[in-house]
């Protein structure tokens, strides 16, 4: 089932069209895999479907379209950001930062069920967490207010590759839930692993829409695709 | 020595409102991010909406509650402004509007109220609590100084244990990644505004009758307020509640002794430049090292 349809997405920055014209859908149960090298809009591209930036095109959470939507509403409708740079609430405990979070329907065992390591570390200032343990409470935290769609960006940047691993494994369960997961990444190996359907992003464009492990068997395609025309030559 | 004890109480009771009005300048800046120079003048319009009341011959209960409704309905307008048109400018562009606004309405205010036309202010609560070093203690310093202790009190463990006190402390860590759980980020601060308009009004109905009663002078009790609350760095509620009792006390003791009696209005801003350079002297040992 498409829980995400974006049809024609634009978003400005600063006067200048950075994210031009994308076409992206997001299924229950399925990752959608968004990959481009730096500055390719991946950024942008969330910010602008969850609200953060005004955005124009066409954006349909679960038959609904939330295009002239806040953030906030966006966010009530079921759509979740996970911002990249681990944006916990530093000064409030672990179980503070997920109870902030919490669905009335959901609690607060789905969140430590998904990373267990929290437990321990459920009366730490979340300030005071590890990098990793930081970007799992705020994958947890998006977890536990049952959005339909949730949408990662950069999980494992600046992370050990065993926890990004964790992180990984983490990502499939939630869409093995039932949600739709958006994971940007730039590093593409282990997402085109984990992922199913994968977009490639070049100065604001869709340059490949398809299949995760097509792409991945083809590595000499996707760093065509990453760096384009311009360096065939090397 | 005695009669300097003696000026110290009578500090007390413009220090209670000092406190107040502090302990309110840090609801603001903790909760909703703005370092707010009209705090005093809502007060202030709330106070003058219980006055007109009152000269026009309601019952004093009713005065009182229009004009703390009066209050957190202007407080409520200014955070709209805040929120609709500021929400993501820094700090000091935040601050700078809002003095900006306070100039608009004292402005606004001395013109409705008629400058400096003496009113008839009904004393809320009237008399004497307690003799101390032979000087009166009022009844309304005594409840000043009591709404101050309970606000903060109220305020601490409201935000500890409840889950709109978890919803405000998020959305003033992180107002993006706040809005973006959901949390209903425009409600909650224009709820602390309101909250706010409220309690300042309230305090300075009960405290308007001891002082100049004028919109200007009331109005500019954020002066004092401000202070206070740097004395709590912007944070803590207790230190900016016994800083501004101090201040008022320094103003007694200074009212009492006659080479300094002129200049006792000059005692706040000789508490914020002491408060900024002591901060500074931190700050540059940082830096030398
Ligand atoms: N505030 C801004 N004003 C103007 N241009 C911006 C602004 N922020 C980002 N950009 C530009 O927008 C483009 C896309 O940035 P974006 O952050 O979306 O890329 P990204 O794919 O997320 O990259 P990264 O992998 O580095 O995170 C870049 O070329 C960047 O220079
Ligand atoms: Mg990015």
């Amino acid at each position: 089932m498409t829980l995400l349809e974006v049809k024609g997405l634009i978003v400005n920055r600063s006067g200048v069209p950075v994210v031009r014209g994308i076409d992206l859908v997001a299924r229950s149960g399925e990752i959608s895999v968004v990959l481009g090298s730096n500055g390719a809009g991946k950024t942008t591209t969330l910010e602008g479907l969850s609200g953060i930036i005004p955005a124009s095109g066409e954006i349909v959470l679960d038959n609904a379209s939330i295009a002239g939507a806040s953030a906030g509403k966006r966010a009530r409708a079921g759509l979740r950001h996970v911002e990249q740079g681990r944006t916990v609430f530093p000064e409030m405990t672990t179980e503070e930062n997920l109870k902030v979070a919490l669905h009335p329907d959901a609690s607060l065992g789905e969140a430590y069920e998904l990373f267990p390591e929290l437990v321990q570390r459920r009366d730490v200032k979340a300030g005071m967490l590890s990098g990793g343990e930081q970007q799992m409470l705020v994958i947890a935290r998006a977890l536990v207010g049952r959005p339909k769609v949730i949408m990662v960006d950069e999980m494992s940047s600046g992370l050990a590759p065993v926890v990004v691993n964790r992180l990984m494994s983490g990502v499939r369960k939630l869409a093995d839930g039932g949600m739709a997961v958006v994971l940007v990444e730039q590093f593409a190996t282990l997402a085109l692993g984990i992922g199913d359907r994968a977009y490639v992003l070049r100065r604001g464009q869709v340059v490949y829409d398809g299949g995760c492990a097509e792409l991945a068997r083809d590595p000499k395609r996707l760093h065509h695709l990453y760096l384009g025309d311009s360096v065939q030559a090397g | 020595m005695n009669s300097l004890l003696t000026s110290a109480v009578a500090g007390l009771s413009a220090g209670g409102a000092y406190a107040i009005l502090g302990v309110c300048a840090i609801f603001n800046y903790r909760l909703v991010a703005v370092v707010n120079f009209t705090g005093a003048a809502i007060g202030a319009a709330g106070t003058f909406v219980m006055v007109a009341l009152y000269e026009a011959g309601f019952p004093l209960a009713v005065d009182v509650v229009a004009g703390v409704a009066a209050g957190a309905l202007a407080a409520t307008l200014i955070g709209l402004v805040m929120t609709t048109w500021f929400a993501g400018s820094s700090a000091s562009t935040k601050a700078a509007v809002t003095a900006a606004l306070l100039v608009g309405i004292i402005a606004v205010g001395l013109r409705l109220t008629g400058g400096q036309h003496p009113h008839n202010f009904p004393e809320i609560v009237a008399g004497s609590a307690f003799r101390l070093a032979g000087v009166e203690v009022t009844r309304a310093s005594v409840l000043t100084i009591a709404i101050s202790v309970l606000f903060t009190v109220l305020t601490e463990m409201f935000l500890a244990r409840t889950r709109m006190g978890l919803q405000l402390r998020a959305l003033s860590q992180r107002p993006m990644a706040a809005e973006l759980i959901g949390i209903r980020v425009k409600l909650l601060a224009l709820c602390v505004w309101a909250v706010m308009g409220a309690v300042t009004s309230f305090a300075l109905m009960v405290i308007a009758p001891l002082r100049s009663p004028d919109f200007m002078s009331i109005s500019l009790l954020v002066v004092p307020a401000l202070a206070a609350a740097l004395i709590g760095a912007f944070t803590s509620f207790r230190a900016a509640l016994v800083g501004g009792l101090m201040i008022g006390v320094i103003e007694g003791l200074a009212s009492g002794l006659d080479a300094f009696s002129q200049y006792r209005g000059a005692i706040p801003f000789v508490v914020i430049l002491a408060v900024l350079l002591w901060s500074q002297r931190g700050a540059r040992w940082d830096e030398a090292r």
